[in-house]
């Protein structure tokens, strides 16, 4: 099943995903298709002005660009997602989860689109990490 | 090669980033990333003591402090985030501060929209580089030798020729085509000072027409050079101001300048947006409304007192109707200038002021200082009046003649 | 089939090194294109190549070896640290590298088919509770 990541670029969770033999949607897969288009040549990300304008799908046009670029790339991967990995509060969020409103609003999302979704925090200690693992593994072992 | 270190948040999705390299190589520039590691980010953050929400502006804190330490190698630096967005524009602003206090480095800040291009950025950019690489012109207080200055603008264009530190010719015309309005200002300053065009040991050109204008006249063109620097130098000329810091208020016809200066040189500025709600354009539009030449404006203005005649809306279309709605109910036409005065100067104070510290003395220049109703009205706002210099709409032609001759 | 690029990382605590990781790459002969970094390495190739050379790559120390796929080619100076300084993701990979000897832990504790013991969950204090401490403490 495809199973949505969040933080979107995680290795953490793209790692499991794959592990547990379901297919992550990411951010980087994402981003690949935007690269790989030679018929666009706007870097690093090939995000258009036609994504931003798409995002408005998700937010109105008072919202910042960035959120609704963010969107943009998002957005289609939460509708297609059969399940939802969330992990709160990551420490560094960086790039394309640099955006505390773009992140809230991609928690609703999923949150809406009413998809089996796990919540968890980072792991701090080998005891949260046993914890984190077994959560995610029952979660994807019950996707059926 | 410049290297301009960009702090920002949103720009990779906003599709902007790619303009502005595009931006920054077409004035030589190239956009740099200070380099940081993820233990440098909480560090960062304490140090700086904002904690925002965001983690792409943790790390744009992170990278201003790699500035401030003087860990990693920049010329200049340029700081943007989307527009709308209040936490980063917290961020944006207080990291210019940072910045300004810790380094020497010029800065430039900018909110954008999706919709931004590199040529809304390339007069900003233009100056962090001009201030980098001409910081020696920039220092040159006197003007030497024959040469004019010519100032294509949105509005006007003005022309200025000078001998020996000297204004000796002056003329301005509003602007039509480019090169005729340039040719014919030159022409009559040229006939005012009693030279010739061969006379001319080099001429220096500012303005949105200054490349058109540097091709035209290239065989005396020693200079093209953006409206930011070369306007700052001719302000601080007419003002004798060369020492020390000022304010220039520049507000034009289609956008405004607020630039701070240190011994003449610029080390923070903004430039409004084309907005004309905001900008002489409005005073114009509201001259025509009361059937006034826009050089009475100012004397009618003040007279009024902007209170008598609320404006519900800055923008241009909206504002004149309320002006017209205003006249309507029979108030006084002084008191709708005074109005039309106070709210351009409100928008500057609010746009444009708050992203510089202002510094005393603060110079208003350009056509706009001409209209004493406005320089009365920011005086207001600001709580300072403004020193107005001779012949203040010749700022540009003023900087530029005097630059050029530093080419001589 | 479409290209696919691969970021392979090496838990903290493992004693896999990226030469000897990059090494039992070359060593499968597959047709991948490979780049040696400071946390594991980066492999390219088509997509199918490059998941099963990442799950063999995993068989070194299955769980001490982790990876994701990465937008960019390898090399691309787009992205590339000398050109541009740290790509804005770069420090969300370092902080998931420290974490991986916990996520580590995690699946050996699975394997092992340990169930994690139920934690007391922190409770507030109840003031009674605090009432009680500062007195002693006087």
């Amino acid at each position: 099943m495809k199973v949505f990541i969040d933080p979107p670029n995680s290795m953490i969770l793209f790692d499991l995903v794959e592990r547990f033999g379901h297919e992550p949607l990411s951010t980087m897969a994402a981003i690949q298709e935007r690269v790989d288009n030679l018929e666009v040549d706007m870097p690093p990300m090939n995000v258009t002005l036609d994504d931003v304008v798409r995002g408005l799908k998700y937010a109105g046009i008072e919202v910042p660009s960035g959120v609704r670029g963010r969107l943009a790339v998002w957005g289609p991967m939460i509708e297609e997602a059969d399940a939802a990995i969330i992990v709160d509060d990551a420490p560094f969020g960086f790039g394309c989860v640099g955006c505390e409103r773009s992140e809230l609003m991609v928690k609703y999302l999923i949150r809406r689109r009413g998809i089996p979704a796990l919540r968890l925090t980072y792991p701090e200690t080998e005891e949260d990490g046993i914890e984190f693992v077994a959560k995610v593994k029952e979660f994807l072992e019950g996707l059926q | 090669m410049i290297k301009i270190a960009q702090l920002s948040c949103g720009t990779e999705y906003s599709s902007v980033q790619y303009e502005i390299e595009k931006a920054a190589r077409s004035v030589g520039a190239k956009i740099v990333y200070p380099d940081v590691s993820a233990a440098d980010i909480n560090k960062a953050v304490e140090r700086f003591g904002f904690r925002p929400h965001s983690s792409q502006l943790k790390l744009m804190i992170a990278r201003a402090i790699q500035l401030a330490d003087g860990n990693f190698d920049a010329d200049a630096v340029f700081i943007t985030t989307c527009f709308r967005c209040a936490e980063a524009a917290l961020v944006r602003n207080e990291l210019r501060r940072f910045i300004q206090e810790n380094t020497n480095l010029p800065v430039v800040t900018y909110s954008f929209t999706e919709r931004m291009k590199a040529s809304q950025l390339l007069t900003r950019m233009e100056a962090l580089v001009t201030i980098v690489t001409r910081k020696e012109l920039l220092a040159r207080e006197r003007q030497a030798g024959l040469t004019a200055g010519l100032d294509s603008g949105s509005s006007t264009t003005k022309a200025v020729v000078m001998l020996d530190n000297k204004i000796i010719g002056k003329s301005w015309t509003p602007s039509h085509d480019v090169v005729e309005s340039a040719t014919q200002v030159l022409n009559e300053a040229l006939a005012e000072a009693g030279y010739e065009y061969k006379d001319l040991e080099a001429i220096g050109t500012t303005g949105y027409g200054r490349f058109t204008l540097g091709d035209h006249f290239s065989d005396k063109v020693k200079l093209v050079q953006e409206e930011l620097t070369v306007n700052s130098k001719g302000a601080v000329w007419l003002a004798d101001r060369q020492r020390g810091e000022a304010t220039i208020i520049d507000i034009g016809g289609m956008d405004n300048k607020a630039i701070t200066i240190r011994d003449g040189i610029p080390d923070n500025f903004t430039m409004g947006g084309v907005c004309a709600g905001a900008s002489g354009r409005f005073l114009e539009m509201t001259s025509r409304r009361l059937k006034i030449e826009v050089t009475q404006l100012g004397a009618l203005a003040e007279k009024g007192d902007w209170r008598n005649a609320k404006m519900n809306s800055y923008c241009s279309v909206f504002g004149i109707q309320d002006l017209v709605t205003t006249l309507g109910e029979g108030k006084k036409f002084e008191d709708v200038a005074a109005a039309a005065c106070h709210s351009v100067a409100e928008q500057v104070y609010e746009q444009q002021l708050q992203e510089i510290d202002v510094r005393h003395p603060v110079i208003q220049v350009g056509g706009t200082s001409l209209i004493s109703g406005l320089v009365k009205a920011v005086g207001e706002v600001l709580g300072e009046k403004p020193i107005v210099p001779e012949n203040s709409q010749f700022i540009g032609a003023v900087g530029g003649a005097l630059l050029s001759s530093g080419f001589l | 089939m479409s290209r696919e690029t691969r970021i392979l990382m090496i838990c903290p605590t493992s004693n896999v090194t990226p030469e000897m990781l990059a090494r039992s790459i070359h060593a499968m002969g597959e047709p991948v294109a490979l780049k040696e970094t400071c946390y594991g390495c980066l492999i390219e190739g088509e997509a199918d190549v490059v998941r099963r050379v990442a799950d063999k790559a995993r068989d070194m120390e299955p769980y001490a070896i982790y990876s994701k796929r990465r937008a960019y080619r390898l090399g691309d100076p787009v992205r590339c640290r000398a050109q541009h300084g740290t790509r804005p993701g770069y420090s969300q990979l370092e902080e998931e590298w420290s974490k991986l000897s916990f996520i580590r832990a995690g699946l050996e504790a699975a394997e092992r088919g340990e169930v994690p013991a139920e934690r007391p969950k922190r409770e507030k204090l109840p003031v009674m509770k605090f009432k009680e401490i500062c007195e002693v403490k006087e």
